[in-house]
């Protein structure tokens, strides 16, 4: 496609500074990046927030098991912190190459696009659980001792203080966290996605110009901008 | 009775702090509990609502054991029977995200013990009954020392409970705002309210309470009428305690 791109509107150019057309053209066409990146974006967010949740309760739950030598197991805690060492501790990019190029060995073959949402998701939702940890610990124990005088169940007392005061604690590392993953997007280039990334790159080897990474540049901190502003309105929202 | 301590007992590893508790406080009495800085008064007041697991002993609410000779009822039968008890605690613990009508509504509406709208009604009643009707869309935050304690007496309120406990309610507050707080209490005691009070608010225990329960070591070394506490000290780590109170308030 670039190939084709590059034959009709982008004649061989050593210049930096490009004409007005090919600007709109070079828009155009990393738009169409644009496209990956963003879903990539949405779809690892509305599914890595509510897992790192899910793994913020099992990090923290206290169900044991006490075994017959007397040994107390923590099965959920143990799996839930497990999975979070394993995916803070390994890098993003090896995580990505290994779903897409290692779990066919095992018999799962995704997608380049799914693969990458799967490594993203996983891995995001490793961070939003150390996150939301942080911000549960945060909370006065106070809160916790009152909720029971006054007759709140454990269920209650999780939904009506402590998750919205862990909200309150957590928007900032959770903006600054979003922030990274518009920029981790980029590593999905590696599998050969045709993301922001990957578009600008082909667009700077056929146009022979590097115009498009300054161009890239822009679109990545506009996204990262917008982003900013949303987290400050939420977080003058959440403010008490 | 009210109720009814029996013989508890409670150790934080090595640190034995209640050594075996006993009283026992009639509906409509007012306790005082004094005493030095780590005899166990936060301890045992904590254990009568559940915050904290005692090992040994029994206590019952209204007649009802929640906990006998150590081995403690089921988690639901014990909600049963400590809903008609509240507490106030020394740091207040309003719920900073929650105005002050949730504060007070949340739980009851929660437990569907009544309606929104009675709880909104309640809440009126209670304000006002505190000098607060004024603040119910305030949230804490806004608030002064001693009018988040109020609202927090006025939120144990909601549920009518038997029996208020107190763990120094105006510790934390300025000199100049305790006043206001102890006026509440005062109304509650005119009221014939049950309230066992941890303080070191020597006016109150001499003046309003029945009966003041003087803890050391982890006991109840002395637990008489406030006159015999005050006027003719029966015990020397009592007389000490009070020659201390008086000498610091002196110093104030
Ligand atoms: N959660 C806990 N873990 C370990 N030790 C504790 C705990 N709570 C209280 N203690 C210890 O128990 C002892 C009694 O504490 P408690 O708070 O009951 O005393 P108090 O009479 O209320 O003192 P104060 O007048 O300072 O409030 C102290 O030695 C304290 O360090
Ligand atoms: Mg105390």
């Amino acid at each position: 496609m670039v190939q084709y791109i590059d034959n009709i509107f982008y004649p061989k150019t050593e210049a930096v500074i490009i004409s007005p057309t090919q600007l709109i053209n070079t828009l155009k066409i990393l738009s169409q990046g644009l496209g990956i990146t963003i879903s990539l974006f949405f779809i690892v967010i509305f599914l890595s927030i509510p897992l790192g949740l899910v793994l913020t309760f099992m990090s923290n739950s206290k169900l044991g098991i006490r075994t017959r030598r007397g040994a107390e197991i923590y099965p959920l805690r143990w799996l839930a912190r497990g999975f979070v060492f394993l995916m803070r501790g390994t890098p993003l990019m090896l995580q990505l190459l290994f779903v897409y190029f290692g779990l066919p060995y095992i018999g799962i073959v995704l997608e380049r696009f799914p693969a990458a949402c799967v490594a993203f998701v996983l891995n995001y939702a490793a961070y939003f659980c150390e996150i939301f940890r942080g911000g549960i610990k945060s909370i006065d124990p106070g809160q916790y001792e009152a909720a029971q005088v006054l007759g709140l169940r454990k269920f209650a007392t999780t939904i009506k203080i402590v998750l919205p005061q862990m909200i309150r604690v957590a928007i900032p590392s959770v903006c600054n966290e979003t922030v990274n993953l518009i920029k981790d997007t980029a590593l999905v280039t590696t599998l050969g996605l045709a993301d922001l990334m990957h578009m600008t790159k082909s667009l700077v080897n056929s146009l022979a110009n590097v115009t498009p990474f300054a161009v890239a540049a822009v679109i990545y901190m506009v996204l990262i901008f917008g982003l900013s502003k949303i987290f400050s309105i939420l977080e003058k929202k959440t403010t008490y | 009775m009210m109720i009814q301590v029996n013989n508890i007992k409670k150790a934080f590893g090595d640190n034995r702090v209640l050594r075996g508790v006993t009283f026992g406080v009639e509906r409509g009495e007012i306790i005082s509990v004094i005493g030095p800085s780590g005899s166990g008064k936060s301890t045992m007041l904590r254990s009568l609502i559940g915050l904290e697991r005692i090992d040994d002993g029994s206590i019952a609410v209204n007649g009802e054991k929640f906990v006998d000779n150590g081995v403690y009822v089921k988690e639901r039968e014990m909600h049963r029977i400590l809903s008609h008890s509240g507490m106030v605690f020394q740091h207040f613990n309003l719920f900073p995200h929650m105005s002050v009508k949730k504060n007070m509504t949340c739980a009851p509406v929660t437990n569907r013990l009544m309606t929104r709208a009675e709880a909104e009604e309640k809440c009126h009643t209670l304000l006002a009954k505190v000098g607060l009707a004024d603040k119910l869309d305030a949230m804490p935050s806004s608030l002064s020392g001693g009018q988040k304690q109020r609202v927090a007496i006025a939120r144990a309120l909601m549920t009518n409970p038997d029996i208020l406990l107190f763990d120094e309610p105006t510790s934390a507050l300025d000199p100049e705002l305790t006043g206001e707080v102890l006026e509440v209490m005062k109304q509650l005691a005119a009221e014939h309210m049950t309230m066992i009070v941890v303080t070191h608010e020597m006016g109150f225990a001499r003046y309003i309470s029945d009966r003041v329960i003087f803890m050391d070591q982890g006991v109840i070394a002395v637990d008489e009428k406030p006159e015999e506490v005050f006027a003719h000290p029966s015990n020397a780590r009592l007389s000490a305690f009070l020659g201390a109170v008086h000498t610091k308030e002196a110093a104030n």
